[in-house]
């Protein structure tokens, strides 16, 4: 239980580290574009994660509450997570329409 | 009031005519005129002709004691630092001029007219005239020149028309070699003309270039030659041997021209050509030049030089008539009748029967002209057959040839009426003249001591009959007896007038010359050269000439006898010509003279041996001397070739494919980090990352 309760900075370092690296194994791994974008918010979310992490624990945090600066570039993070998966998911549409596929290994055309 | 402009423009005119018309016809003739150049080119022929004609009758009218020889000298070429400052261009005229230019043009206007009918139908009409054409104006201005180096011009200009008239049908091997022939065997002659020209040169100098403008201006042209030469201390008489060395030299010239020993070969070849060639070359022009030319320096030529060209005209006239006893080929007759007649004409004047050899060649070239477009017609009416053996009884078909021929067979064997003296034809006289010239020169050989002698007398006077033996030969051969060609004598037919006006008109003039003999003896006489040298008595030939014939009565008798046998021997057929000719001792000179004394043979084998023989030397020396120096250059060249092109290849080329490779291989090995595959990128870019990160921890962690 004690270990529950501390639960200090390093535990959401060693988190957000998994989560990244299991959007970069994601990334390398997969071919499909889909899985690719997958992989991204994994790591976006774990640099996410980081930030909230360090904002709570932050020396100058008031006390009871995180630091505002870490919190909002985590929310901004949240946003262009968004604007970037709707702007990727409108260039694998194009992708699919002209290659039939997403596969980006296909993808090696400079022109369509 | 003087003439001798009007004679001089007259016969300027009529030498340059032929030039013009040469001119038209060669540039327009093709195009413009066609068959009509063949008219063109005879009626300027006819100009030239009245021009001539004209010019003789105004010399002849002008009183002899007022002629004088014509010279006309335009400076041409400046000669700095000689006797004569000039080479001058121009001509002469004296009685031999005018008599030639009437006779060259006269001849060779009727051949002109006679080759419209002959050459009908060739592919070449047009160029045929204008080459007749400059052939007439070669040899017109052969007789008008006025010095020595005037005359090589044309002489080597009537060298260059021979080769291309003999060889007009190209087409054809015989016809080619035939004019090679005639132009090389000229050449030789040519080349004794040089080295005779370039004795006098060395020994006179600018001398030699002199027209006849020495003294006051009215001495023929080699006159003022011996004058030179007689002013320079040397005499004709008892001369240096330099001198007989260059008349021997020139006289080489004619020797060519005129188709003497031993350069005679040529001229029964000639035969290849077109027989209005022939009857031109034959008669007017081509060996008409060589006695011109004779006759002309007869005042250098020594007494040893009159002996060599007695000597040769004498070898000539009897081996040519013996060859003609025996040849088949109606041409070939002729051909070696014309070679005896040229010997008969150089022994003349070998001799000293200057105005009787020149005599001759004016009536020769009447009668021989007529011979040859005689048989030019029988040729051409017979399909081009030209063996005498194929022909028989072709008098029937062809009366108006017959009757010329026989004229003209009579004019040859100098006709006369038995027992009067009197010639029916010119050739009567001239023939006889130069016989009794040459017994003049026998006997005064053989009182010199000379043994030898009386052959300069006995062997032209048994020729004569052999010439009319041979003659009648062919008469009755051709034209009389039974056919023995069948085949043939059906298809034979007169030739076109056009043929048979000139062949009358030649027979007419043969026969119409006799009242002139004595006009044109005295005409020619006038321009005979003085030699001092020249024995007593020799100087009037004309009344030793009678003397001799009323001496010599038998001879009409006698030529009518051998006329009559030889016809009567030969209307048959060959078939008692053969029986003699088989006879024991006849056969072996029959192989000799049927092989024409293996002449050709013997300058194949020796000369041409020889020459193939040089060549060979030559030819290897070229090839392994001159060809090996050269090849080993070339080596040499390739060797530093191989060098420099290897550093090219290996150093320099090798400099820029390493720079080529080095920059591949980098490329190469680059491009593997370019792969294209997103996931390479996205690793590196990870790696890169973790790669910085871990330097920046442990460069934190290392302070």
């Amino acid at each position: 239980m004690d270990a529950l309760i501390h639960i200090s900075l390093i535990h959401f370092v060693i988190v957000s580290i998994l989560l990244a690296s299991a959007g970069v194994g994601t990334i390398l791994t997969k071919r499909n574009a889909i899985g690719i974008l997958i992989g991204v918010e994994l790591i976006l979310n774990a640099s996410a994660l980081n930030l909230v992490a360090f904002a709570r624990f932050h020396p100058w945090a008031p006390q009871g509450g995180p630091a505002l600066d870490g919190v909002m570039f985590t929310v901004f993070i949240i946003v262009l997570a968004a604007a970037e998966a709707a702007i990727a998911l409108g260039i694998f549409l194009n992708l699919y329409n002209t290659l039939g596929t997403v596969d980006v290994e296909k993808a090696q055309e400079m022109k369509g | 009031m003087d003439p001798s402009h009007l004679i001089l423009t007259l016969l300027l005119t009529a030498t340059l005519a032929p030039l013009v018309s040469c001119l038209v016809v060669l540039f327009i003739g093709k195009r413009v005129m066609g068959t009509a150049s063949g008219w063109f080119a005879t009626v300027v022929m006819a100009v030239a002709f009245g021009c001539a004609l004209w010019a003789l009758l105004a010399w002849m009218g002008w009183p002899a004691a007022q002629r004088h020889t014509i010279v006309l000298a335009v400076p041409w070429i400046p000669l700095p630092g000689s006797e004569t400052p000039w080479l001058y261009l121009g001509g002469m005229v004296d009685s031999l001029t005018v008599a030639m230019m009437a006779m060259v043009t006269g001849v060779s206007m009727l051949v002109h007219l006679y080759s419209i009918g002959y050459m009908e139908g060739d592919a070449r009409f047009e160029r045929f005239f204008a080459y007749l054409s400059l052939f007439t104006f070669s040899m017109l201005g052969i007789v008008m020149s006025h010095s020595l180096i005037m005359l090589f011009v044309f002489w080597e200009l009537v060298g260059l028309t021979s080769y291309l008239l003999i060889g007009f049908w190209f087409e054809k091997r015989a016809p080619q070699l035939a004019c090679r022939k005639a132009f090389v065997m000229n050449r030789i002659g040519d080349m004794g003309f040089l080295i005779g020209f370039g004795i006098l040169f060395w020994k006179l100098g600018g001398n030699v270039f002199l027209p006849a403008v020495a003294g006051n201006g009215r001495v023929s042209m080699f006159e003022a030659l011996r004058q030179a030469i007689e002013a320079q201390g040397y005499s004709i008489n008892h001369p240096p041997l330099w001198l007989t060395a260059a008349g021997i030299g020139l006289f080489f010239g004619a020797v060519g021209k005129s188709a003497q020993f031993p350069l005679h070969t040529w001229l029964p070849d000639a035969m290849e050509g077109p027989t209005p060639v022939s009857s031109i070359v034959h008669s007017a022009t081509m060996v008409a030049a060589g006695v011109y030319l004779t006759a002309r320096i007869y005042p250098i030529l020594t007494p040893g030089a009159h002996l060599f060209v007695a000597t040769i005209g004498l070898i000539t006239l009897t081996i040519a008539a013996a060859m003609a006893l025996v040849m088949t080929d109606i041409k070939r007759v002729l051909a070696y009748s014309t070679l005896s007649q040229l010997g008969y004409m150089v022994l003349g004047l070998g001799a000293g029967a200057w105005t009787f050899a020149l005599f001759h060649l004016i009536t020769h070239a009447f009668f021989k002209c007529c011979l040859f477009q005689c048989s030019g017609s029988v040729i051409n009416a017979s399909h081009h057959e030209q063996d005498m053996r194929q022909y028989g009884g072709l008098g029937k078909k062809m009366p108006i040839t017959a009757g010329a021929y026989l004229v003209s067979t009579l004019a040859i064997s100098g006709a006369s009426l038995p027992f009067m003296g009197i010639g029916l034809t010119g050739g009567f006289y001239s023939k006889d003249g130069i016989i009794a010239g040459c017994y003049n020169y026998g006997s005064a050989l053989a009182v010199a001591g000379h043994t030898l002698g009386p052959i300069f007398y006995w062997t032209p006077l048994i020729i004569a009959f052999v010439t009319v033996f041979y003659m009648a030969r062919s008469f009755a051969l051709t034209f009389m007896g039974q056919p023995r060609n069948k085949h043939l004598y059906e298809h034979v037919h007169e030739a076109p007038w056009t043929m048979t006006v000139p062949q009358v008109a030649l027979a007419l003039s043969a026969v119409l010359a006799m009242p002139m003999v004595l006009p044109f003896l005295h005409l020619i006489n006038g321009s005979m050269p003085t030699v001092s040298w020249v024995q007593p008595g020799q100087a009037d030939h004309m009344k030793v000439a009678y003397e001799h014939v009323e001496k010599g009565l038998l001879f009409g008798v006698a030529w009518i006898i051998v006329l009559l046998g030889g016809i009567a021997m030969y209307r048959p057929g060959m078939k008692y010509g053969h029986r003699v000719a088989t006879l024991p001792g006849v056969n072996v000179l029959y192989t000799w003279t049927h092989n024409k004394f293996y002449f050709d043979a013997l300058y194949d084998i020796f000369i041409v041996g020889c020459g193939k023989a040089l060549a060979f030397i030559v030819g290897t020396f070229d090839k392994y001397i001159v060809d090996g120096l050269v090849n080993l250059a070339g080596l040499i060249g390739k060797g530093t070739g191989f060098f420099i092109g290897s550093f090219d290849k290996l150093v320099v080329d090798g400099a820029v494919n390493a720079a080529a490779d080095l920059t591949q291989a980098g490329g190469r090995t680059l491009r593997l980090t370019q792969p294209g595959r997103v996931r390479v990128y996205v690793l590196l870019t990870f790696a890169t990352g973790v790669v910085v990160t871990l330097i920046v921890v442990a460069a934190a962690m290392l302070r």
